[in-house]
């Protein structure tokens, strides 16, 4: 009974913490379905969500309250770094891109450690802070919320790219470039929407994360690299694949915390990647 | 090779001259990073296989080089003992991984370290998380020095043999073939170039160049641990300093280094020590405006600037002849 009530903790523990990273991934592999990026740089984003979000609460705006407006605000900043920067690197050689993105995840580390230095900061008595009883299980109320926002937004992404005329459009830019454009797609507008919309899932995810983590310059760091595997699992650029590979990904890490050791608990699932990507390198949803 | 006995001699010059310890430390550094640098471009450079996860053959020397040490036997041991070490590990990671393209090779990379980082880490005998702290002992069998005279010679004996190997690799079978698999592997493949083989053997050999300067740096520091020797944060130097200076170019890591300790540790220093992120910012600075505007690396520039110039020159004598008939 004990185990069996332990497991069913774990499990809980896992599709919760699977959602926020499904969120975070959906981010990640929206942009690169549409441009084939992969935003290195992506976890850094999120750790800027999480400064900005810390700030409003400290003006007073509480993470959920904030988060709107860390939303719109990442959004925008998704959409300047395109303009200036990642817009300039797809005319480059393919390797551009990889560098390019990894030069931005180091530049926005050093500047988070030189102007917010290494500590770690945590918004004050933060809401949400009890538990409660799922099915008789003791669960965080923080982890809860942050579990059904991140399913909630990540649900209206997948509704936004399936059923609007844009959301179609970015299908279409994914699918072929130059078809897309040869049927009047502003394909520099739709790439640019998509990296903006890349940045605001993490500026959500940034917002939901801050009921429950501290931030630091390499908060990201963590979430990013789970992100990569969830997004080669899921098939990169499939939306609907990253949330049932994330949901995989969570269980995987924290059963693997659990029965392994909290230093390991990375472990499976990078060798989950590994395998993926060797045998199945479409992911579990994408299409060849 | 002119370049080279240069440098080898001011090298020479500085080990002798130099009292400065802090001026002796950045050209420790400097070539050290030269030579890992070099190690990644084999693989990434003139192979095209990007990898995010190079420290962990750096931590193959480091590390035998500790293990050595504190078991009492002769620290030269972990010349050979790190680089068959290293080697083997990039065999078998190697062996699955290389054929993959592009970021999923570059994923599969840092997943790779992220495991042998998690796995040192819960293993006693190699120290766990702490790592180790080698014994102070003094003279050439122990392969520690009281000055950093004798180390910058070996740095520079390392580098130079470095080196003249890529020298030979770029007119090598080896070498022509990489570059051929990176041009276009399809193409390669069909003029019967075995790209799974080819690449294992110029992964292997990047790996014991890595293990060599982790053998170095271990008897430099005398001290080994998971953060500055296999951690991600390591693998990111190695891969960016190969960025810079231009991938797939013989003197790009060297470039690419001196832009480093130049850039990165020295206004580090100057600003006030590393730790407040100043090195970050302007290397992750240097890095973006590169791959924006000069994505080939500087030396990658120098060289298209050169042939536009000559190009441009012969295009002119060619018209000048033509016009001439």
């Amino acid at each position: 009974m004990e185990a069996l009530t332990t497991f069913a903790q774990l499990l809980v523990g896992g599709v919760l913490t699977g959602l926020v990273f499904a969120l975070v991934a959906v981010g990640l592999t929206l942009v690169y379905g549409v441009m084939d990026v992969v935003n290195f740089a992506h976890g850094e984003f999120l750790m800027l969500a999480m400064y900005a979000t810390l700030g409003l609460a400290l003006l007073g705006l509480g993470p959920l309250l904030g988060l709107p407006l860390a939303v719109i605000a990442m959004f925008l900043f998704g959409i300047i770094v395109y303009r200036v920067f990642v817009r300039r690197l797809l005319a480059g050689p393919p390797e551009a891109t990889v560098f390019g993105t990894f030069g931005l995840l180091v530049l926005m580390q050093g500047l988070a450690q030189a102007v917010f230095s290494s500590d770690f900061l945590s918004v004050p008595s933060p809401p949400f802070a009890g538990t409660i009883r799922f099915a008789g299980l003791p669960v965080s109320q923080a982890s809860v919320v942050e579990g059904c926002g991140a399913l909630i937004l990540t649900a209206l992404l997948f509704a936004f790219v399936e059923y609007t005329e844009t959301g179609r459009a970015m299908r279409a830019v994914a699918e072929d470039r130059i078809a897309a454009t040869l049927m009047g797609i502003d394909v520099q507008r739709i790439n640019g929407l998509a990296f903006g919309i890349g940045a605001a899932c993490v500026g959500a995810a940034g917002g939901l994360l801050m009921l429950s983590y501290p931030v630091y310059p390499t908060a990201g760091v963590p979430f990013a690299l789970t992100a990569f595997v969830v997004v080669a699992l899921g098939g990169f650029g499939s939306i609907s694949g990253a949330l049932v590979a994330a949901l995989l990904v969570g269980m995987l890490e924290v059963f693997g915390g659990f029965y392994l050791s909290p230093e390991l608990k990375l472990v499976p699932v990078y060798l989950a990647y590994l395998v993926v990507v060797l045998v199945r390198p479409q992911g579990l949803l994408g299409r060849r | 090779m002119i370049a080279l006995g240069a440098i080898v001699a001011a090298g020479l010059v500085t080990a002798l001259s130099v009292r400065d310890a802090v001026a002796l430390d950045l050209v420790f550094t400097l070539l050290l990073y030269a030579v890992l640098g070099q190690s990644w471009n084999w693989i990434s450079g003139y192979a095209g296989n990007i990898s995010f996860g190079h420290a962990i053959f750096f931590g193959c020397g480091a590390y035998a080089s500790a293990l050595m040490v504190t078991h009492g036997l002769s620290p030269w041991l972990a010349i050979p003992a790190g680089a068959v070490a290293a080697a083997a590990l990039a065999i078998v990671t190697g062996f699955p991984t290389l054929a993959l393209r592009g970021h999923y090779f570059s994923i599969a990379t840092i997943a790779v370290a992220a495991i042998v980082d998690a796995l040192v880490r819960t293993q006693p005998w190699l120290g766990r998380a702490t790592g180790f702290e080698l014994p102070i002992a003094s003279g050439w069998a122990a392969l520690q020095f009281a000055d950093k005279g004798p180390y910058i010679v070996l740095a520079l004996v390392l580098f130079t043999a470095v080196q003249i190997a890529t020298i030979a690799l770029e007119r090598s079978r080896l070498g022509y073939y990489l570059r051929a698999l990176r041009a276009n592997h399809a193409a390669a493949a069909a003029v019967g170039i075995d790209e799974r083989s080819w690449k294992l053997l110029a992964f292997a050999w990047s790996a014991v160049i890595a293990s060599c300067a982790g053998v170095l740096y271990a008897q430099y520091t005398l001290f080994v641990d998971p953060p500055s020797t296999i951690a991600l944060g390591v693998s990111i130097d190695i891969a960016l300093i190969g960025v810079v200076g231009g991938i797939g170019t013989l003197w790009g890591p060297a470039v690419g280094a001196l832009v480093y300790v130049v850039l990165a540790k020295g206004v580090a220093l100057e600003l006030g020590g590393t730790g407040k992120g100043y090195d970050l910012v302007i290397y992750g600075a240097i890095i973006c405006v590169i791959a924006a505007l000069r994505p080939h690396g500087i030396v990658g520039a120098i060289v298209d600037g050169l042939r536009r110039r000559r190009g441009a020159l012969e295009l002119g004598a060619a018209s000048a002849t033509g016009g001439a008939a």
